[in-house]
């Protein structure tokens, strides 16, 4: 693989091989959640573009240009000429940004992510918005959503500039979004869903939203086996709450079942609601993320 | 076991509970557990939740390593205060044990089976074993005499090592010494219970006031046994007739065949055939025309538990005439001599000379100084003791004899009522019977206001002293002068062994003539061996035989004599058990179950803690994932 110089490169989160590969590639949604603006997710019904879907009867009013001259100079009678009609998707980047997100560059993995998928959706006429959750009860960061190739610096700026810390639960920080948030698409939650509430409803919402849910869970080595041993005194390191515990080597093996068992419920409650959900480890390099795990769960396309 | 609390040996150590405070404290101030950060609790909280549902005793569990530790004080604690179960409602400090080693215990239970001695060795290692730090014990051997093994210890190394070289004696079981042995040690340690561990082969019955109580222990008894219980001799003519009684044990008897040596050389033979309790006596001839050693060999067909019966023992002497040294003008007992048989009156002249080489086997004598000649008896007339001339008096009145001892060997059958003596022995005034008796006198017959026979039994000399004369007597008008003067004979004859032999029994031989002033070595059975000093008369006394077999006499390296002894005790060949023991005030009764001693139990408090710091070390040591 080739490095740029950091002078040279487009932007300190990803390599300008990466940004090139990833201007060939575009997000892959289950279901075509577009907004009605036009973009270039054909939708089934006629449009603008160039690809022919159908003729119907010309009726008055209908703008002459759209009618077929070679079917009329045949038959003697106008039909009009149906496109598909293409339509934007809108990208949601919802970023996890609270302290418990700056464990072994975790929050660098999901901000490298969120541009990857930004930049995707933006050479691709999307729109994005981008979101960045830090404390509870605070507003999040936004981006407001843009498209074109034109916002792409605005992007990466923005990713960039997010700070972690905080103690932002997940399901407040959906919440937040769906406040301001307008139009269909998809939404990608960049976190590690190690929250004390209920997920569920904030996953509704999304959906009832027109968002179809892809979740990315960013999880660090000592997250995935822990080396734990012995009475220790445990700290959350968002509430700065304590938790001990004894003999913390034979819990490893509980820990583990209550890491999968999570693991399949996130899956389970996202494909519930036509949505996709993945664990990805912090210590994976982005292209093993995007280019193969992604690609092969068909994420990308 | 009767149950009972607990009980502490060393109830001051509980202080050390007191460490239960530094030992919270510390656990509690080195309890800061170290801080790890992590990036949230979501996941380890549902994890230990359901870790304490899986887990019912996690509240334990979480201060494992403080429950540990003091579980592990706890123990030591506890094991320092020594606690014990007590066998009793009165715990015995100082125990005395005593240990019955008579022949008996040396019977076995089975062919090739332990001794009940061996039972007994067991049992006693237990208790020792079991000591507790405040009790001592005492090993005291019981057989025909009493034994202290060791004083009052709690040396467990002390006391198996003199358990361990503990032997049967071959003597029957005597309780007196032992017990006054035990009553003696009562006066000096606070002895509340005696331990008394026998095969009940004991006396039903001791004479004597316990101060403590006593447990008697038994263990089982030996199994079925023939035994030789009686051997003696009896002069018939000019041989020996030899009594051999064989007798059977109560558990069972047998076949066997019991032969019969003379100096090595087999005489007889004869087969017995005995149930259990039955007894066969055996009669062997013997020739007496020299001294022989006999010795009688049981053999049995099958088991028989005791060995030590098997073989007795019998010295016989030559026959020969008693030689008896009259003096001349004694020519009333003169007469009646001549009448007895195998008598050789002496000095047959009056100028013949005393033949020191041969000596007497009797004297009569009117006289009491060093022109008599010496004899194992001697009966002096019409004389007072040297020693006993302080005491009494002797005037000349007429006088009658008021009693006389009709059981003396001497006075058997012998009618004193109407004889008149013309000396009447008077004792001094305040003068007791019992003032003889501390000369070593014992009256034989007495007189209205003094002794008139006196007998001295002592260093193998006995001596009779008529304090009147017979020929100032109407005693040899009267039949019961040649019935005194046969009888006299016969008390010569028997102390020459001219008319009875009796087996040796084991124990201490009894004293024997040797020259005077010479030492001599007394090589017994096992190569036991003895030396001795004959006294200035040439008397060798106190010969210990505790075992059966033969002893021999030798003076340097030259054999002067062998001799045998026997167990011939039908109490022990019996293997008789009493369920009780009469005391004098008390009866104490056998108890076949063995008698608990205190359990101590601090080795197994301290081997818990031993237990629970591995289980510790293991917990908290072993590898991520288990084992």
């Amino acid at each position: 693989m080739t490095t740029s110089n950091s002078q040279t490169r487009f932007t300190a989160l990803l390599d300008n091989s990466i940004l090139s590969r990833l201007e060939r590639l575009r997000l892959d949604p289950l279901r075509r959640l577009t907004v009605h603006s036009r973009g270039e997710h054909l939708t089934g019904k006629g449009g603008n573009s160039t690809e022919f879907s159908d003729y119907r009867d010309y009726v008055p009013g209908d703008d002459v240009k759209n009618v077929d001259w070679n079917i009329f100079a045949r038959l003697n009678r106008p039909y009009v000429k149906l496109f598909r009609h293409e339509e934007e998707m809108h990208v949601v980047l919802l970023i996890d940004a609270s302290s418990s997100m700056l464990f072994e560059k975790k929050l660098e993995l999901a901000k490298q992510l969120a541009a990857a998928c930004g930049l995707m959706g933006l050479m691709n006429n999307e729109r994005v918005s981008v979101y960045a959750c830090h404390h509870a009860g605070t507003q999040p960061e936004i981006l407001p959503p843009c498209s074109g190739q034109v916002s792409r610096r605005r992007l990466f700026q923005f990713i960039e500039s997010i700070q972690g810390g905080g103690d932002s639960p997940l399901e407040a920080a959906v919440d937040s979004v769906l406040r301001r948030h307008r139009g269909r698409g998809i939404v990608i939650l960049l976190s590690d869903f190690l929250t004390f509430g209920d997920l569920n409803p904030a996953l509704n919402s999304l959906f009832r939203s027109g968002l179809e849910i892809h979740g990315v869970q960013i999880l660090s080595e000592q997250e995935l086996r822990p080396d734990l041993s012995g009475d220790i005194r445990l700290l959350d390191s968002e509430t700065g709450e304590t938790l001990d515990i004894s003999g913390a080597a034979e819990l490893q093996s509980l820990y583990s079942d209550h890491l999968n068992w999570q693991e399949e419920n996130l899956t389970a409650a996202c494909q519930k609601r036509s949505g996709r959900f993945i664990r990805v480890s912090s210590n994976l390099p982005i292209e093993t993320i995007l280019f193969d795990n992604w690609r092969r769960k068909g994420w990308l396309r | 076991m009767s149950w009972s609390w607990p009980g502490f040996v060393q109830p001051s150590s509980a202080w050390l509970a007191l460490l239960f405070a530094p030992l919270i404290l510390l656990y509690f101030l080195k309890l800061k557990r170290p801080l790890h950060q992590i990036p949230s609790l979501a996941l380890w909280r549902q994890v230990m939740n359901d870790q304490r549902v899986n887990s019912p005793f996690q509240r334990f569990k979480r201060n494992l390593l403080l429950l540990l530790q003091c579980l592990i004080l706890g123990c030591l604690v506890l094991a320092a205060m020594q606690p014990y179960w007590a066998s009793g409602p009165a715990r015995a400090r100082y125990l005395p044990i005593m240990i019955d080693c008579s022949a008996s215990m040396a019977a076995l239970d089975k062919e090739g089976g332990v001794s009940r001695l061996d039972v007994v060795k067991s049992d006693v290692r237990e208790i020792i074993n079991n000591l507790l730090a405040d009790q001592v014990v005492s090993l005291i051997v019981v057989n025909s005499s009493g034994r202290r093994l060791t004083d009052f210890t709690n040396n467990k190394k002390l006391l198996l090592s003199a358990l361990e070289h503990l032997t049967v004696s071959d003597v029957p079981s005597r309780l007196d010494d032992g017990l006054r042995l035990t009553q003696a040690l009562s006066r000096t340690f606070p002895i509340e219970r005696a331990l008394f561990l026998t095969d009940g082969n004991t006396p039903g019955s001791v004479d004597l006031e316990l101060p403590f109580q006593i447990a008697m222990q038994l263990v089982p008894p030996g199994g079925a046994n023939l035994g030789i219980t009686e051997l003696n001799a009896r002069r018939s003519g000019d041989r020996w007739e030899v009594f051999v009684r064989i007798e059977a044990a109560n558990v069972g008897g047998g076949t066997a065949q019991v032969e019969f040596h003379q100096d090595q050389e087999l005489l007889g033979t004869e087969q017995v055939v005995l149930d259990g309790g039955e007894a066969q006596r055996l009669v062997f001839r013997a020739p007496a025309d020299k001294s022989s050693y006999i010795d009688v060999r049981l053999i049995p067909s099958g088991f028989d538990s005791l060995a030590s019966d098997n073989t007795a023992f019998l010295e016989l002497p030559a026959l020969r005439p008693l030689r008896v040294y009259v003096d001349r003008d004694l020519a009333a007992f003169r007469k009646a001599l001549q009448q007895l048989k195998s008598v050789l009156i002496l000095p047959e002249s009056a100028d013949a000379k005393p033949d020191p080489i041969l000596g007497y086997d009797l004297v009569i004598s009117s006289a009491a100084d060093d022109t008599v000649p010496q004899a194992p008896v001697a009966l002096y007339v019409g004389q007072v003791p040297p020693d006993v001339q302080a005491l009494v008096k002797v005037d000349t009145a007429f006088v009658k004899i008021v009693d006389w001892q009709r059981n003396s060997p001497l006075l058997q059958h012998v009618q004193l009522a109407e004889v008149q003596m013309s000396e009447n022995p008077v004792s001094q005034a305040n003068v007791q019977d019992r003032d003889y008796e501390n000369r070593g006198y014992e009256i034989l017959a007495h007189a209205a206001k003094g002794p008139l026979i006196l007998n001295k039994d002592r260093d193998g000399k006995q001596s009779f002293w008529m304090l009147f004369h017979p020929d100032r007597s109407t005693l040899p008008y009267r039949v019961a002068f040649p019935i005194l003067t046969s009888n006299l004979v016969q008390v010569a004859m028997q102390k020459a062994g001219l008319s009875e032999i009796q087996g040796q029994a084991t124990g201490a031989l009894p004293s024997r003539f040797a020259e005077p002033r010479s030492s001599y070595t007394i090589v017994g059975p096992t190569g036991m061996r003895q030396d001795l000093t004959s006294s200035d008369e040439g008397l060798l006394t106190g010969i210990s035989a505790p075992l059966v077999g033969r002893y021999d006499i030798q003076k340097g390296l030259t054999l002067t004599a062998k001799t045998g002894a026997s167990l011939l005790n039908a109490g022990e060949s019996g293997l008789k058990v009493v369920d009780a023991i009469q005391f004098r005030e008390v009866t104490v009764k056998a108890n076949e179950d063995k008698v608990e001693s205190d359990q101590p139990l601090w080795r197994h408090f301290a081997i818990a803690g031993l237990l629970v710091l591995a289980l510790e070390w293991w917990y908290f040591q072993r590898r991520p994932g288990g084992w």
